[in-house]
């Protein structure tokens, strides 16, 4: 079903809309205090062809992101950043831009619906909740929910603290492969908290970035490019320099000053060398780097002894100097330790809690425990209990787990054996299809809500979410269909409503005092939390690290691999699609940065290599693993170890849609289990095979085929 | 490039000595080739997605791209982002190829318009531009319900056969400029964003009067980074970029 459409029907359709959302409100609680007047009763503040403008925010990534959306006649026009929100201040990346066509995305899920795909009434659907709730012991129900909504996350903890169930696991594709957890306990062992760090690269003169993609999708990429730009050219006459190793050449690498290829694994041992080589420079005797041998590292990582020694002597030189582990270094086997050595150069470098060094993210206003996403070693014991049929019921929201958990864990095996699971997914995603009920959720622009940051911002902060749009299908938010079903069977939660539910969280900051905003009464704190998108500290909340780190050895053993290819392989999330943005059309079409490749999926690989290996550009080839295989175009990339073979994560759906289905490959196909000493999935340390298949199919690549005319061989 | 003879003697409405109206600087030392300003600029637009077969064809419809050219052998390669759009020439090689004067420029904005309902679909302006920033409509495309309801009314939504291209989003100037003379003033610096510029992260994009020596990015345009795309060939473009950085190894 399709429509082009001319400049008459288009006047005609947005009449027809706006008069169809007018029908659609109402539509349930969610909806509260959002009503879509027909034309002849308008709201007094709608004017014909004036745009309102809501403030929310983005569900694209867990960032937290501000948005403030055009809207017009009752439909969202245009995302814009929300200048006011201290995460992104007015900005936004491709896919919080693209979020209006996850709302407007034509494979939406647009009732409840069962395994037959047969419509329900939301009625019999809570029913189904409250029964699910019910007919099972506490310890056999399990919630499994993604990154954000965090309102959500809480509302859950507390439904599973009501029903004596276990507490709900969070996870989310980007929280694995930036190996999170390994982060955190890095943290708590050097700075006695596992909390969030946030790097002030603004003020920084010279940073290290071991692998860290903070201007792609590392923890808060809008917010890092933002200090990025800053430490470029916040400060007349000043540029500060920024050193990045890594085995490919990324978005943030081409950015770098100096861009080192070096060898996955090596990140740790490079770390502790330059850290000697450093104190040696500056006439320290450090404990933590006794005993590091700086030439089997720099053997290691394929380095000389010189350009370490270099490189030391400008780290060491700056003032304020920074270094910041990235995801990939820290999901090997030998991750945890590379962690501590990397951020040990941050004691070293004595930038802890100083301008242009490391903080401890502000607590959030609410609920301010860390929340961490969920290491692939607890979500193993989660397959686990499933797979042994221990576990009935699962509730899965905001997370795709048969995609975005490596199949290698064996959740998609799993899933089979639980007797009721319910996704709340908003669209047809591999999970989704396979769940016994579907209960749609209304999507992110559509929901109440709000998100603490990870990172990226000074401020103590809880970014708002709020509708932008009355509900455009029968969806109804999750929040309500709990909260509904756990008065049914007679264990009510204290909310009335998903609204009540969150003013009653955010209830603490009415009067409190330094907030952007504040109020004498909720309703008027309410209506200006709407207003602004949120609340947050005028003031700066950053944690300042202490750190005796440095007094014990340090020390990082070499990685161990799986498998036994010829060939690394490094696996990056896709910069513009994300882990959840395959079903948006003009992300598919958006060019890769690097390789400006669209609507697939490619390997990698050094034109030196392929030449031995006698491939070309778009053949197709079997990349095999331990675990499993692939088969994708070839895409030579002359800023590659030639030993280091590289495929992006997020393609190769079999559901999700039809822009997202059966395109591309997914490079977890080919992870193993193993996981390193904090749990997370150690899924850089794989070594593959590359078999030739004789066949050939072209890339859609913008580069060399720019303009009307077309392809042109250059 | 040797100097181009084959650009016409042709001067528009260019009048000598006089600056354009509306411009742009890009900092190429902070642009992070991120693509939000791809998606905002498509998003603001009405830009039709047009598939991967027609994508990899180079008939994809993106009024911006970032531009990503290779220097030098690994390990010693390197590359650098460059946003690149219609650079909006005064003196514009696209106008005077024109049949039914669809690309001409306008007096009031002084900037290079494409009017859409007299382009009949040459594709002359296309084959002439020097930056490749011209797209065309080689078919009707596919926007299934309801993704139809994100459409920008502000902006026309084209038809096969027609060329268009990045028009600064002369929408927002005008929705500016209402507003201002509604209040009696005068447009302030800042008040006019284009899509691209408004979601840049890293604010690499700066839009603003370049005839007012006062505005941001007369005084970007200024700084000794500048440069102009293909300045040989005198179309006396209205964006300027600033160069990347220095590459100079401080050790």
């Amino acid at each position: 079903m399709s429509e082009n459409i001319s400049r008459r029907d288009f006047i005609k359709l947005a009449g027809v809309t706006a008069a169809t959302a007018a029908v659609l409100t109402g539509c349930g609680p969610a909806s509260r205090y959002v009503v879509r007047e027909p034309y002849t009763k308008m709201p007094e503040y709608t004017y014909n062809g004036q745009s309102t403008y809501y403030a929310t925010t983005c569900r694209e990534c867990a960032a937290g992101c501000g948005l403030v959306v055009r809207t017009m006649q009752g439909r969202a026009l245009k995302v814009e950043g929300n200048k006011y929100n201290p995460t992104n201040l007015g900005k936004t990346c491709a896919r919080g831009q693209a979020a209006l066509q996850g709302l407007y995305n034509p494979d939406r899920i647009q009732n409840p619906v069962n395994q037959k795909g047969e419509e329900m009434d939301w009625d019999t659907a809570i029913g189904v909740v409250a029964e699910t709730l019910g007919k099972y012991q506490p310890d056999e129900i399990a919630f499994l929910t993604g990154l954000a909504p965090d309102h959500l996350f809480d509302l859950f903890g507390e439904v599973a603290k009501t029903f004596g169930a276990p507490a709900p696991l969070r996870y989310g594709a980007l929280g694995m492969f930036e190996a999170r957890a390994t982060l955190g306990e890095a943290a708590r062992a050097l700075f006695g908290q596992p909390n969030n760090l946030f790097f002030d690269l603004a003020g920084a003169e010279v940073t290290f970035s071991f692998g860290a993609n903070f201007l792609e999708t590392w923890v808060s990429p809008v917010a890092y490019t933002r200090g990025f730009a800053k430490m470029r050219q916040g400060t007349p006459g000043k540029r500060g320099y920024l050193v990045h190793f890594e085995p490919r050449l990324s978005q943030t690498a081409i950015k770098a000053d100096e861009w080192f290829a070096i060898k996955p694994g090596s990140e740790g041992l490079l770390a502790l060398a330059l850290g000697k080589l450093t104190a040696e420079h500056q006439g320290k005797v450090i404990a933590a780097y006794e005993g590091v041998d700086v030439e089997a590292a720099a053997e290691a990582a394929g380095l000389e002894i010189s350009t370490l020694e270099r490189l030391a002597r400008i780290f060491g030189n700056s003032r304020h100097a920074l270094a910041i582990p990235g995801g990939a270094p820290l999901a090997q086997s030998n991750g945890l330790d590379s962690a501590k050595a990397i951020l040990s150069l941050n004691a070293l470098a004595g930038n802890l809690g100083q301008p242009g060094g490391v903080f401890l993210t502000p607590a959030a206003p609410v609920n301010d425990g860390y929340h961490r996403p969920a290491t692939v070693r607890e979500l193993a014991l989660l397959v686990e209990k499933m797979a042994s049929g221990q576990i009935k019921a699962l509730f899965v929201h905001g997370v795709n787990p048969v995609f975005e958990i490596p199949a290698a864990l064996g959740f998609s095996a799993a899933l089979d054996k639980v007797e009721t699971v319910i996704s709340f997914a908003s669209f047809p995603d591999e999970t989704a299809v396979r769940a016994d009920y579907i209960f749609p959720d209304h999507t992110g622009l559509e929901s109440w809500g709000y998100q603490r940051l990870a990172s990226g911002a000074k401020e103590s902060t809880l970014s708002g979410a709020q509708p932008v749009v009355a509900p455009f299908y029968n969806t109804r938010a999750t929040a309500d269909v709990i909260l509904a079903a756990a008065e049914r069977i007679g264990k009510p939660l204290p909310y009335k409503d998903e609204v009540a539910f969150i003013q009653s969280k955010i209830e603490s900051l009415v009067t409190t005092e330094g907030g952007f905003h504040a109020a004498p009464e909720i309703n008027t704190f309410w209506a200006q939390f709407q207003q602004f998108g949120g609340w947050w500290t005028n003031d700066e909340k950053l944690g300042s690290p202490t750190s005796a780190v440095l007094d014990r050895p340090l020390a990082v053993r070499p990685a161990e691999y799986q498998g036994n290819g010829e060939y690394h392989l490094f696996t990056y999330v896709s910069p513009i699609l994300g882990e959840a943005g395959a079903n948006k059309p003009w992300l598919q079409e958006v060019p890769d940065p690097t390789t400006t490749v669209m609507w697939n999926t490619w390997v990698e690989i050094n034109p030196k290599t392929a030449e031995t290996l006698g491939l070309h550009d778009d053949d197709v080839v079997r990349i095999v693993s331990p675990f499993g295989a692939v088969e994708v175009s070839v895409y030579l990339y002359p800023a590659i170890r030639p030993d280091v073979i590289a495929m992006p994560f997020g393609q190769g759906h079999a559901a999700y849609g039809r822009y997202a289905e059966g395109r591309g490959v997914n490079p977890a196909d080919l992870f193993g289990g193993a996981v390193n000493d904090a749990g997370d999935l150690a899924y850089a340390g794989l070594k593959v095979k590359i078999e030739k298949t004789g066949q050939k199919k072209q890339l859609s690549r913008l580069e060399s085929r720019i303009g009307v005319y077309g392809y042109e061989e250059h | 490039m040797a100097k181009n003879h084959n650009i016409p003697e042709y001067k528009a409405e260019w009048k000598a000595g006089e600056e354009g109206k509306w411009g742009m600087a890009i900092d190429m030392d902070i642009c992070t080739g991120c693509n939000a300003c791809v998606a905002a600029c498509a998003m603001e637009n009405n830009i039709p997605f047009v598939g991967e077969e027609d994508a990899g064809y180079g008939r994809g419809m993106h009024w911006i791209r970032i531009e990503r050219l290779w220097e030098g052998k690994y390990p010693e390669v390197k590359t650098e982002f460059q946003p690149v759009m219609c650079q909006q020439c005064g003196s514009a090689p696209c106008e005077p190829v024109c049949p039914v004067f669809a690309s001409v420029h306008s007096q009031a904005e002084k900037l290079n318009v494409q009017v859409y309902n007299r382009c009949v679909g040459t594709r002359y302006c296309a084959n002439n531009c020097p930056y490749v920033v011209r797209t065309f409509n080689w078919r009707d495309y596919d926007r299934p319900e309801p993704l139809n309801n994100q459409l920008n009314p502000d902006v026309t939504v084209r038809q096969r056969g027609v060329m268009e291209k990045c028009t600064f989003c002369v929408q927002r100037i005008h929705k500016a400029q209402d507003q201002a003379k509604s209040e009696g003033r005068e447009v302030f610096d800042g008040e006019v964003q284009p899509a691209c510029a408004q979601a840049c992260p890293a604010d690499a994009i700066v839009f603003g009067r370049i005839d007012d020596p006062e505005s941001r990015v007369s005084k970007l345009a200024k700084q000794g980074r500048g440069y102009k795309l293909l300045e040989d060939l005198n179309t006396l473009p209205q964006v300027t970029y600033l160069k990347g950085g220095s590459h100079v190894r401080n050790g």
